[in-house]
């Protein structure tokens, strides 16, 4: 893992030097070493991709076209479905219900990767000073990457349970005799439960990239600011943090998108109640079409998240298509 | 590292590390004490015996083995189908020539942004119309298909540094393309088909939203655990049992293969260039 984050914080880095424009377009276009070279027998190629192409078809390609195409049908149960163009997408934002369900993703969306990427950063920088020693640290906050979010919730909702079993209130209990909350019952804290559940879990993997990116970074030129006198927390501030960026960079990345798309943790926790407060796009999706069975309008708000999935996806589809060769 | 190091640091990561655990310490011990003990807190030490009465009985209240030997099943055949459909269909992209190459290429790596969401309203509709609700048919096609978008990308990425000498050398001994795959790149690309299962492994044994439905009757670990816990009487201790069950397999192959992973999630997610 080391050598591949480290390379592609190289290649991050090469590009942001690299020439702007024309030039850089040019670049782009030049084939590499490998690139033009190329066997025939195109039956064989067809054979081996062949099982790919009907997978990808049926899984991706036909599910992708049909949501966009039910989006424009009221479907309702066994009934024959009916064209109404663009009404599902007006009667969506005109649903209190879902306008709020876009505010619950924003705010889920940005607090979780907010809070999981800043946290991961900060740990990475402090285990940099020493590496051996934070070895156990970073697995124990590791784990808990890999423990599946349907897991997570229950371990979760352990901890916020109103009665004397929950361990939150026990320990501000502590603090303040008597103290009791209903955070997952309450509608202001439920929202704010969740997003501490899923940034617990969304730590490791941006510890873990940025960890690696401070690696990366030349022992010499640690050592040089070490000999000029720099002290601990300047070579932190102004050596690890600004060429760590390249690993924060794509733990943003990834943290935004896996937020974005959340639903298991989501329908353990809280199933977007309590009154609807939890509920995000990629959750109203599924309420509205699988447990209230109205088709037409849960495609419609599936649109909706692909579309938010794509705006943010934009620079990394531009790398990957323009790397294709 | 460099110098002096503040002693402090260790500290305060060792400290956060341990509040990171909790959660995980709570579930553990909550399925190895008497319920009756841990009502008041699992922490709580005024009255301290251990038993593993949840851990007996949990099997024979659910058929949690069942769903056990489900998931295994599910998880191995997605991640044997992927091991064998991932390289071929990269080596394809990467060294051979044909129609449309680089068009279907572009599709398929980019599908990686989609958000699982899509599918389920179409392949419900088609699995209804099928008869494949409750076949394991309806949860493997996709768990495969939507491999595909981060697989063959991470595949083909290995494959750009492969030295094409050696499949050159091949092809004038007389290989033939698929000759090509099986002698000469397959036995050099472990490594990365090694990476693609493990991803795909841990992804389909935690998978809930897909097997929840469309299977009814087999369904593996994850639903089971959301169906011990839907119950209406307080059963903190099965339920952590049925957790542990649940994560314990993913969470040591995960720790044992960790470098891979998060070199893996990366490139699932579209991140590496």
């Amino acid at each position: 893992m080391q050598e591949t984050v480290a390379d592609s914080a190289k290649g991050a880095t090469a590009n942001e030097v690299s020439p702007r424009g024309s030039e850089r377009r040019k670049l782009l276009a030049a084939p590499r070493a490998s690139g033009g070279w190329r066997l025939g027998d195109w039956p064989a190629a067809w054979l081996l991709i062949a099982p790919v192409i009907v997978l990808f078809g049926i899984a991706v390609v036909f599910p992708l076209i049909d949501t966009i195409r039910l989006s424009f049908f009221d479907i309702k149960g066994l009934a024959k479905p009916k064209y109404i163009g663009i009404g599902n997408y007006l009667k969506l934002f005109a649903d209190p219900a879902f306008r709020n369900t876009l505010t619950t993703t924003l705010i889920f969306t940005l607090a979780t990767t907010a809070i999981s990427v800043t946290l991961g950063w900060l740990l990475a920088m402090l285990c940099a000073f020493a590496p051996r020693r934070t070895l156990v640290f970073r697995v124990m906050i590791f784990a808990a990457f890999g423990i599946s979010e349907a897991v997570a919730g229950y371990m979760w909702i352990g901890i916020f349970r109103p009665d004397a079993g929950g361990l939150l209130n026990t320990v501000i209990g502590l603090f303040s005799p008597g103290f009791s909350h209903p955070w997952l019952g309450d509608p202001n804290t439920a929202l704010w439960a969740l997003i501490v559940a899923a940034s617990w879990g969304g730590v490791g993997l941006p510890l873990m990239l940025c960890f690696a990116s401070v690696q990366a970074i030349p022992r010499t030129v640690l050592e040089a600011a070490y000999l000029d006198g720099a002290r601990p927390g300047q070579i932190m501030a102004s050596i690890m943090m600004p060429l760590s960026l390249p690993g924060v960079r794509v733990a943003i990345f990834i943290n935004l998108l896996g937020a974005l798309r959340a639903f298991d943790i989501i329908y353990i926790i809280t199933g977007g109640g309590p009154v609807r407060a939890t509920e995000t796009v990629g959750y109203f999706m599924y309420r509205e079409s699988m447990t209230q069975f109205k088709l037409g309008y849960g495609a419609a708000a599936t649109v909706v998240l692909l579309a938010a999935v794509l705006v943010i996806s934009v620079p990394a589809i531009i790398q990957r298509t323009a790397g294709a060769r | 590292m460099i110098g002096r190091v503040p002693q402090w640091t260790v500290w305060v990561v060792g400290v956060i590390a341990t509040i990171w655990v909790i959660p995980i310490l709570g579930i553990v011990v909550t399925s190895i004490r008497p319920p009756s003990e841990v009502a008041l807190g699992w922490w709580r030490l005024d009255q301290l015996s251990f038993t593993l009465d949840a851990w007996f009985k949990v099997w024979d209240q659910y058929p949690l083995a069942q769903a056990f030997w489900t998931t295994a099943q599910l998880a191995a055949i997605a991640t044997v189908a992927t091991m064998l459909l991932t390289p071929a269909a990269a080596y394809a992209f990467h060294f051979l020539k044909f129609p449309f190459r680089r068009l279907l290429l572009i599709i398929i790596i980019n599908a990686f942004v989609l958000p699982q969401q899509v599918v389920i309203i179409p392949l419900f509709q088609l699995w209804r119309e099928l008869g494949l609700i409750d076949n394991i048919l309806a949860v493997l096609i996709p768990y495969v298909g939507l491999s595909f978008a981060w697989s063959i990308f991470l595949v083909k990425n290995f494959l750009e540094d492969f030295p094409k000498e050696l499949v050159e050398a091949a092809r004038i001994d007389g290989c033939g393309p698929i000759q090509t795959l099986w002698y000469v790149v397959l036995p050099n690309a472990t490594s990365p088909i090694f990476a693609v299962g493990i991803l795909q492994f841990l992804w389909t044994w935690n998978a809930l939203l897909l097997p929840m439905l469309y299977l009814r009757t087999n369904i593996p670990l994850p639903v089971m655990l959301t169906r011990v816990s839907g119950t209406y009487e307080v059963n903190w201790d099965l339920r952590s049992v049925a957790a542990i069950v649940t994560t314990i397999v993913p969470l040591i192959v995960f720790l044992v293969f960790q470098r891979q992973f998060a070199a893996g999630a990366e490139t699932r997610s579209g991140a590496k260039e």
